[in-house]
Order: structure tokens, then sequence, then C-alpha cells
């Protein structure tokens, strides 16, 4: 579970175009490609929210895997675990659509299949090596990455920022 | 099963569970040993309408390995009944067996059906309060036999009940002495959409009447008495009129019991290394204080959370909870009700928007500055967000239109 990678956001670079939840939507389909996911039945759904925040910025929102998931302790009904990379499942033959999970999650990440009155979310694209939604970003306002890592990134990228301005 | 444990814990349900799962966490080699009088392996309770129905084995309903509930080495003791508490010797007394002596107790032994005394004949065969897997059997076995069943009480549990019976095809009259289902979680005006889902599911139900007899024909049901004067005829009644908690066994102990366990805010009771979480803690009100309890099994798993930390040694308050705070599905109505919903006596800012699908009354303060409580029916989408600006008790100037247009979105909280 050491150096789990997560989803960042880099919202000053978010446009709001929702490829990401294009992407997730058709790699939760049947067929995985998007001309045939658009006639699927149930229609496929994406678990990858761009929310809007005025005046001018746009925030994709995705399960943040809580390390204490409210989640996981409200569900009456035992459908959600953690697996041993550290995501968030939700067992579709247990989950009873009590919607319990989505009245204790404080993000609203946790979807309703109204079709299958069960709840849906991110798995994190357990078949790919980059989620899919991150992979379809055209700004790469969406990183796949560990703490480590990304902090690293970001700290790296402030430094430089800072020598910049020293210099102006 | 061993006479020492360094953890015991009486009650074997979502508060049991949850602190013994907790207390592995932190603590990988003390041994824990869970007490039950059930006979069967701790299980989800709120799943057993689905026994009724037939939609699920005992077996689906297991708590171990599910879940959170996925350390190991915790020995659980079924068929159980604790008898008596010694909190100067460290011991408990069970019905069968030698007494079990332990460091840190949890005593987390729930609730039981309440039963009105003013209603006469209710240990008739065929009278039901379903509480327990066995009771759920209990009331398999006599669904067979029975076309009519009458169910006091309008709660969740009974409509989730009613819904099983339903289903399996018996005629369903919920009795409510409220002028509406589910009272407790809001006020009349808000479950008309629920109430209209509930009759056109073939649910009947008749409000404002309590029963005051069962009537009974060899030892059996046979019918029920209101006290408007009419008679049904049935073969069958569920109680479903709150629960009581399970305190009778601590008489005698020097455990300080008023309705309940009382708890302080460290999850403890007023003996030493005597800890108390679920249906049977007294808690308080984190808005206004006051002493209460909530018989929810979400409360249970947060407060038996919290005093697994504190028995295995991290000091942990136990911050409160909303103490209505409900979720769920019937007739293929959602709704959530959460926080403070009822708001026919006292002045709040209320603010309702009705659709044909939906309803939804969001409670401010008098001030309206900030949010209160939330009642959705229909779409109950986002609901966990207003619950954290509910229980975060937020300043929500900036945000307070979304909430009304149930526009709320995670981005609005982000400092951005």
């Amino acid at each position: 579970m050491q150096h789990q990678k997560e989803i960042f956001v880099k919202i000053d670079r978010c446009v709001g175009c929702r490829s990401c939840e294009m992407a997730c939507a058709v790699a939760h389909s049947e067929s995985k490609t998007l001309f045939n996911a658009i006639f699927e039945k149930p229609m496929p759904k994406s678990r990858v929210y761009v929310e809007w925040v005025p005046p001018d910025k746009k925030v994709p929102m995705v399960c943040r895997n809580c390390d204490e998931a409210p989640c996981m302790f409200a569900c009456i009904s035992g459908a959600i675990t953690r697996n041993e990379d550290g995501i968030l499942i939700t067992d579709i033959d247990k989950c009873i659509g009590c919607w319990t999970c989505v009245m204790v999650c404080p993000y609203g990440v946790i979807g309703r299949h109204l079709e299958t009155h069960k709840t849906y979310r991110c798995d994190r694209c357990p078949d790919k090596n980059i989620p899919a939604c991150v992979e379809a970003c055209p700004t790469m306002a969406m990183v796949y990455d560990t703490v480590e890592s990304y902090s690293e990134s970001v700290r790296k990228h402030a430094s430089k920022e800072l020598t910049r301005s020293d210099k102006e | 099963m061993a006479d020492y444990y360094k953890y015991v814990i009486v009650g074997a349900s979502a508060a049991g569970m949850a602190a013994a799962h907790t207390i592995r966490q932190y603590d990988s080699e003390g041994s824990i040993g869970i007490f039950t009088d059930e006979m069967d392996p701790p299980y989800f309770r709120p799943l057993i309408p689905f026994l009724v129905s037939g939609k699920k084995e005992a077996s689906d309903m297991y708590m171990e390995g599910s879940g959170p509930y996925v350390e190991k080495n915790i020995s659980i003791n079924i068929g159980m009944q604790v008898t008596g508490l010694n909190t100067i010797t460290k011991q408990i007394a069970l019905a069968d067996h030698e007494p079990v002596s332990w460091d840190k107790l949890l005593i987390a032994t729930g609730s039981s059906p309440f039963m009105p005394e003013n209603i006469e004949g209710l240990n008739t065969q065929g009278v039901f309060a379903l509480r327990t897997l066995s009771d759920a059997r209990q009331m398999v076995k006599f669904v067979d036999q029975s076309n009519h069943a009458v169910m006091l009480g309008g709660g969740i549990l009974n409509l989730k009940t009613a819904f099983a019976l339903l289903e399996k095809g018996l005629k369903v009259t919920l009795v409510v002495y409220s002028p509406e289902v589910l009272s407790q979680l809001m006020d009349p005006d808000d479950a008309l959409l629920i109430r209209k889902a509930l009759d056109d599911a073939g649910l009947e139900i008749i409000t404002g009447v309590n029963a005051t007899a069962i009537e009974s024909k060899n030892g059996n049901v046979d019918g029920i008495m209101l006290d408007n004067g009419v008679e049904l005829p049935c073969k069958m009644v569920c109680v479903g009129k709150g629960v009581k908690p399970n305190i009778d066994f601590l008489s005698g102990s020097k455990v300080t019991v008023n309705n309940g366990i009382v708890s302080n805010i460290y999850t403890a009771s007023n003996c030493p290394d005597v800890y108390t979480a679920g249906d049977v803690a007294v808690t308080f009100d984190p808005a206004t204080g006051t002493p209460m309890k909530t018989a929810l099994w979400t409360n249970a798993v947060e407060m038996g959370r919290c005093a697994g930390k504190n028995m295995a040694g991290i000091k942990t308050a136990y911050t409160g909870s909303l103490g209505i705070l409900n979720a769920t599905q019937v007739a293929d109505m959602p709704f959530v009700s959460m926080g403070t919903v009822h708001t026919n006596q006292k002045n709040f800012n209320v603010y309702r928007k009705v659709t044909d699908t939906s309803y939804r009354k969001l409670v401010f303060n008098a001030d309206g500055n900030q949010l209160l409580g939330a009642v959705f029916v229909g779409n109950i989408q986002n609901a966990g967000l207003y619950r954290y600006v509910i229980r975060e008790k937020m300043a929500i100037n900036r945000i307070k239109r979304y909430i009304i247009d149930h526009r709320l979105h995670y981005g609005h909280l982000l400092k951005i």
C-alpha cells in the first residue's frame, strides 16, 4: 500500500472540457469504445465530475479514497472494502442501494445508478496503468502520481517560479 | 473461549464489532473477546428484512471479512448471555460459564424492541418485533400461514419489513399513531411524496390510530382492535414502536445508568476502564449539549470506533453525531433526512421546493446563517455535502443559494 498513486488535480489548468468524464464513462462501458458506449443500456456513467466554481474555476472531482473513509464505515451492508492497493471498492452484489454512503460522502463523488439501484464510484481503472480520466486530459490538469513524487514536482515548480521572479 | 481477555466487548453488532476491529488496528497483540447472547455470528442488522423477503440468506449478512471488518484474531463467543458485571474485580458474569476477566470493557449491548404496555395480548403467537436474525426466521415460518399482516408503527424498519411482506404476497396494513409515516424523520408535509409512493405500492396505511388489543384464537393472532373501534382481522402483527436500551444486566453494578449508560466525551462510563458505545449509550447532542440516544447503525459504528481507540490507549473525543441521519429507499422513492428536520415548533428559516417527483427542505437557523438540517425526497444527490455543512456548522453566506437550489458541490467549499 506504500507509495500508492493518487489522482491529483491542477485546478488552474482545467478548462472544463469534460474529456475526463467522457473517457471515464467509456472506460466503464461494456464495449470500451465511444461509438458503441453511447448506445449501451443502461448508459455508461462517468465517475469523475467536473464542477464549475464561479466565477471561472473548474474542478474535476473524483473519489479520494479517504483514509478514514466515511462511506466504508457507514455502509449498512458491508459492501465497501479497501483492496490491497488501498482503493475503496463497492461490491455490487452486496450493495442494497440504501444510499447511506451517498449521505456521508463529503465530496459528493458516489453516484447512484438508478437503473440498477446500485452505487458506483471511481475504481482507479484497475485494468489500465493510468486512469482513463488522467490519460484523456488534454491540458494535463489531472496527474496520476504518488504523494511523494507529486509534492516534489510541486516544490520544484514553485522554486523555479521563485528564481524566475528574483531575476525579473 | 478464554477466561481472560485484555479487551472484553459485550455485544457483537455495529458498535462492538467496530470497536474490536479498531482496537486490533492499534494493538496487534492484546486479546479481544466479544460476547453476544445471539446464536448467529455478527451480522449487518439492517439487512434482516431481506431474510423475510427471501432476497438474502443469513450467511450473506455476516460482518466478519466484509466492509471494514477484516481484522484477524478476534474471539467471538456467540450464545453467551452476560448476566452481571463487577467493576472492582473486573469480571463479567455469564449465564452458563465461569466469569471472564478483562482489563478494558466495552458495553455495547444495543437495544431491544419497545413493547407498549397499553396493548393487550402482545405475547400472543404471531406477534413479532423484528430485531434479530432469529426473529426474522420466526417471522419467515409464520409468513406462509398468514395472508394479512398488521404493522404497528410507521418507522423505517417497519416500512422495510412491510415491503418484505408485500413481496411475499401478503396484504399489509400499517397502523401509525402519528399523523403521517416516518414522523421521527420528518414533518407530515415532508412525507407526502413518500406516502403517495407507499400508497401506490399497495401498502394500506391508517394514521392517527393506535392498537388496543391483539385478538387471539387457539393461542394464535386472529385480529387486532384499534382505538377507533375498528377491528382488523389478521394472522400476524409486527411491532415497530422504537427501542429500549439493554441495561438489565447492569442492575447491582456501579455503572451509572439513566435510560442507557451515561457516557462522557471519551466514550467512558463512570467506572474506570468501562466504556460504552452504540444504542445502549447516552451521549449528547452536539448542537444543544442535551443527552441523546440515536439507535442508528452509522452512529453506533462511529462511536464504537471511537471507543476502540480510547480502549487501545489513544484518547479520542466522541464529537457526537446528528440524532437524525437516515438514508434509504422505500417504494422506489429515495430519501435522506438529517439534522434538525422538525420545524413546526420553533422559529427556523426554512426553504422548501416541491416538484412532482421530488421534495426538498432546507432548515437554517433563525438568522439564516447556519444550515441545521435537510430533508431530500426523490433526488438525494450530493446529500453528503449538506451533511458536512450541517455537521461542521459551516459559515454558509457564500454558498447559501447553492444550498437552497440543491446545486452545492465540493468545489463550492474549496478556497480557490
